[in-house]
Order: structure tokens, then sequence, then C-alpha cells
């Protein structure tokens, strides 16, 4: 389980870095992050890195489901 | 009109930070086109967006149709400088008998459920945090944004397809469909690099927008 969690959270983290530069995310109430700060909250395992894993995990969920196909 | 008991729609637009001022600055669309279409348009903007002025408008005015923009929790949303304008256990039956959309976060959680509950007609938003993206460059020119304007334009799909007199559940729909015709295009050869990464995140809104009635 512990090594799973690490894989998905290696899996998010290249993601992010796939991220264009200039790319800005606005989170609600949690605020605006750039790329860095992404890849930093998720690297720092806080309440923000899971939910960033959450939505980067929900997106491959959906496309595994067809989603773009519905 | 199906569900407009009269052409009255009242808005709230904070602008304390960034992401209310983006979500604010797109809903002035929405604005223009309730006045083309004839309705009295209640524009809560700024220092106006607050409890005091909404409770007021409701009374005096009564919309049928209200619109917030702000930043929520599962069990309440803001306006200007975070202050609270309803939430459960409070003010739950604020907006008896009218459909209310909130673009704000988690608000579908508990505070739409208790909103209907208590003699909300319908009740439009999302289950989990609203995220969108947005170009760097373009922060202090919100409405220039053309990453932001494939969240922003499907999120107004919502009240736009109400002010034509669709139904809450459609209008909710109407505004997926658009979610998703974004998300193609987002996906084609032509984007940016900047569209084609946003995808993740129109999925996300897409999927956590509900209609509550």
């Amino acid at each position: 389980m512990e090594d799973e969690q690490k894989l998905i959270k290696e899996i998010v983290i290249a993601r992010l870095k796939s991220l264009p530069e200039d790319i800005g995310v606005s989170i609600g109430s949690e605020g605006n992050f750039k790329k860095a700060e992404l890849i930093s909250s998720v690297e720092e395992g806080g309440e923000m890195g899971k939910k960033i894993i959450e939505v980067e995990m929900s997106f491959l969920r959906g496309l595994k489901n067809g989603i773009l196909y519905e | 009109m199906a569900f407009c008991m009269n052409n009255k729609f009242l808005l709230t637009r904070p602008n304390h930070d960034q992401t209310v001022r983006y979500i604010s600055t797109w809903a002035e669309k929405v604005k223009s086109f309730a006045e083309k279409k004839n309705f009295t348009v209640l524009d809560l903007k700024n220092n106006r967006a607050k409890r005091k002025h909404l409770e007021s408008m409701l009374k005096k005015q009564d919309p049928s149709l209200v619109f917030l923009n702000g930043h929520g929790g599962s069990n309440s949303v803001a306006g200007q400088d975070n202050e609270i304008l309803v939430s459960v256990g409070d003010n739950e039956d604020i907006f008896d008998g009218r459909v209310v959309y909130s673009l704000s976060c988690c608000s579908g959680r508990e505070l739409g459920p208790a909103l209907v509950k208590n003699g909300t007609k319908a009740f439009i938003g999302y289950r989990e945090d609203f995220i969108f993206s947005y170009d760097e460059k373009c922060c202090t020119r919100p409405e220039q944004d053309m990453v932001a304007d494939k969240f922003l334009d499907p999120s107004n799909q919502v009240i736009i397809s109400l002010l034509k007199g669709h139904e809450p559940k459609e209008s909710c729909l109407n505004a997926k469909k658009s979610f998703f015709r974004n998300i193609r295009k987002m996906l084609s050869s032509q984007s940016s690099s900047l569209e084609s990464s946003s995808v993740r995140y129109l999925i996300w809104d897409m999927q956590n927008l509900v209609c509550l009635e």
C-alpha cells in the first residue's frame, strides 16, 4: 500500500512537471498556484498535495473509463 | 418561462482577491446577457457583496434567480472579504422559492441540500473545489485570459440557460455539455500547451457540477 502511494505520488509529480511554465491554477479558497508550487505541495504531502493528487487521479481514472467518449 | 416568476436577477461579485476577481469579471458577461433579455439586474458588486445588502435586496426586490460568486465551503458561501452570506444552520431559508447557482467551492455538498430542504427551488453548484487554470501573463486582465475562458464560459452557461427559460436540470446539463465541448477542443492539435494541460481541471469541474431540487 505504501509502495502504491509512493508510485502514485511519482506519477502525479511527473505529470505536473509537464505543465507549461506560465500556467496558474486557482484552487478555490486554497489560493493560486504556480507550477513549482503545485509540485512542492505534492512532494510535501499536506492537504493541498492530497487534493492535487485526487484531481490528477480522477482525470486518469476518467480516461480509463472512457470519459472522453461519452 | 418555465421557472422565472419575475424578471429579476441578483448576482454577487466580490473582488478582494485574484480568484474572485476572475469569476466576478466573467460574471459581467452574464450580467450583460440578462440586461439584453430585459431582466432587472441587481448587481451586488465589490463592497456591496455583503450579507446585509443581499438580505435587503432579497426582501425588497424578490429576485427569482440568484448567482453567487465567491469563496465557499461545504456549508457556506461568502462574499466580499470572505464575509459569510449564507450558511447551514443560520439563514438556510433565505432563498425560499428561488433558483440559485453558486460558483464557489464545495457548496453542493451540504449547503445546497440544506437550502433545498428549506425552500430553495433549485440549487446548482459544485460538490468539490471549483478549479480553473489561467495564463499567468493575463492575471491583471482576466477578461482577456483565454485559458480561464475555457472554464468560466461553461460556468456562465448555467445562468444563460436559466435566463433563456430552461429548467434548472436542463441548464446544468447544458453547462456540462459546454464543458465537454471545450474539453474536446482543447485536446485537438490546434490547442496550445496551456489549454491542453487544463483539460484535467475542466473534467474535474464538469464532474462535480450538480443540480439539486
